[in-house]
């Protein structure tokens, strides 16, 4: 059965690494307000959002420099997109989508493959709502997208890029009820009841969107647990807390 | 600090002036998710107090000079409204008080939040008090501890605090302002819920070192019961769905 778990609450019996969680040694406690799945998987409800290298994130252009552009993603830490990385020049406040290059001890983000997103405008959600959002092989982004006829651009940092062209009011309306309700199950087929409502289409079997950068879900919802887990955290390198405690 | 001769803290059978037994909390309610535009928020209202608390981030640190390279900075700025108690307060910026409790809560918290995911960034938990009757600083904690977590910012563990002093000889839990006036000691402590470490110790009036063992378990004990309402609120926090709005009992009405 899935059940809340907040800060501090006891997961498992015995020391385990698992995404969202710390071990004294003995037993594995929860870090965050999350829920505990029937799988044993720990999916936070609530946080910040954390880079790593290879994420799909739009944000807007803040400030143009010589060597590059510094990029609004919503992240605390400075995100920076060099000039030798793009042969397109931008303008202060365009949207774009880019690729994160890497994320280095102290959490400057250096952004690649960058492009510029014409004639829409951004939404925020929360970024740990993110894989509900795109939904399981991109069901909920492919049912969003066909019901309002907008382009819908997820980044995983929370920032989502709609279209101009088709109803983008219902799209935002519809994003809002997917972040507010993300926790709770059926998700997808109370909205496809919601978009056949307001839009009177069938949604019973939405076709596949195809976008050529389109950041892809990989496999589950909730694929971003073992990724995060299996890769190396941004602290973890040769710059940590530890080394510098010897010195 | 010495007893008012015109007033009694303690009567005969062990009442005290609230009515409350010598180890009984005042009623405490805790709200999660109370404001919109904050990452995390929470409502205490515990006894007469009432305590709202906002927390942003981990977000840009600014002045710059402040961040670490290493962790994240944990800011915390206690905040007493004009309007809170009979004396005023706030007047005239921070006060002497409210720099040292801001001080404590954000050491407080320096050890339970794992700051070390967010370096060159600032934690910032505002903590305002709305109305004071008493032990402010340990609702505040409570408060604040709820508003972090509902933030979704990893800690290690929840923060509940409480107060124990020494009232007509007799140690008591959870005082009062008046309690707190015209007793003897006034001990606010805050715990780590998992392991019962402490956090915050502090001591305003003397006690014996027994007295001190006993105010320690007196509050052990009922910190676990604050820590209980504190799950129940942000559990209930993320059950309930809808738009978010402080929980006054009177709904605004449609004017136009």
């Amino acid at each position: 059965m899935t059940r809340i778990l907040v800060p501090g609450e006891e997961v498992a019996q015995s020391s385990q690494r698992l995404a969202y969680t710390y071990t004294d040694g003995q037993k594995t406690y929860a870090t965050v307000i999350s829920l505990f799945s029937p799988e044993g998987k720990v999916i936070p409800l609530q946080g910040p959002y954390e880079p790593i290298m290879d994420d799909a994130v739009i944000g807007f252009v803040s400030d143009s420099r010589h060597s590059g552009y510094d990029v609004q993603i919503g992240s605390a830490n400075k995100c920076f997109l060099s000039s030798r990385e793009t042969r397109s020049s931008f303008k202060l406040s365009d949207m774009i989508m880019a690729r994160i290059k890497s994320v280095d001890e102290t959490g400057t983000i250096d952004l690649t493959d960058a492009r510029l997103l014409k004639d829409g405008q951004l939404a925020k959600i929360s970024p740990v709502k993110v894989p509900r959002l795109i939904g399981k092989k991109n069901s909920m982004i492919n049912l969003l997208s066909h019901a309002t006829g907008c382009q819908i651009y997820v980044g995983r940092n929370g920032m989502v890029f709609i279209s101009n062209e088709g109803d983008f009011s219902l799209a935002r309306e519809a994003i809002a009820i997917v972040e507010d309700q993300a926790h709770i199950s059926g998700l997808t087929d109370r909205m496809a009841q919601f978009l056949a409502d307001k839009t009177g289409k069938d949604m019973s079997n939405p076709p596949e969107v195809q976008y050529d950068s389109m950041p892809r879900s990989e496999g589950g919802s909730h694929s971003r647990d073992e990724y995060s887990r299996d890769r190396p955290r941004r602290h973890s390198g040769g710059f940590s807390r530890r080394s510098n405690e010897r010195r | 600090m010495s007893n008012d001769p015109t007033k009694k803290l303690i009567d005969d059978k062990g009442i005290r002036l609230d009515g409350r037994q010598i180890d009984q909390l005042r009623d405490v309610k805790i709200i999660s998710r109370v404001l919109n535009n904050a990452d995390g928020s929470c409502l205490v209202v515990w006894g007469k107090n009432k305590i709202l608390a906002g927390v942003y981030g981990p977000r840009e640190c600014i002045p710059r000079h402040d961040a670490s390279p290493y962790r994240s900075k944990v800011r915390c700025r206690y905040n007493m409204a004009p309007f809170c108690s009979l004396e005023e307060h706030g007047r005239s910026g921070p006060s002497r008080r409210s720099q040292e409790l801001s001080k404590v809560i954000s050491e407080a918290f320096e050890n339970v939040i794992i700051a070390e995911s967010f370096p060159k960034t600032a934690i910032d938990v505002f903590i305002d008090v709305l109305q004071s009757d008493g032990g402010t600083r340990c609702a505040a904690l409570t408060a604040a501890a709820v508003a972090i977590a509902d933030a979704g910012i990893p800690c290690k563990d929840l923060v509940c605090a409480v107060a124990v002093g020494k009232i007509g000889d007799t140690v008591v839990l959870d005082l009062s302002k008046d309690e707190d006036n015209f007793g003897q000691s006034d001990n606010p402590m805050a715990f780590a819920s998992r392991n019962g470490d402490v956090l915050l110790y502090q001591m305003d009036g003397l006690l014996t070192r027994e007295e001190t063992e006993t105010a320690l378990k007196m509050a052990q004990e009922a910190s676990k019961k604050i820590h209980a309402l504190q799950v129940e609120a942000l559990k209930e926090g993320f059950e309930k769905k809808g738009i978010k709005f402080l929980p006054l009992s009177i709904k605004p009405e449609q004017v136009q």
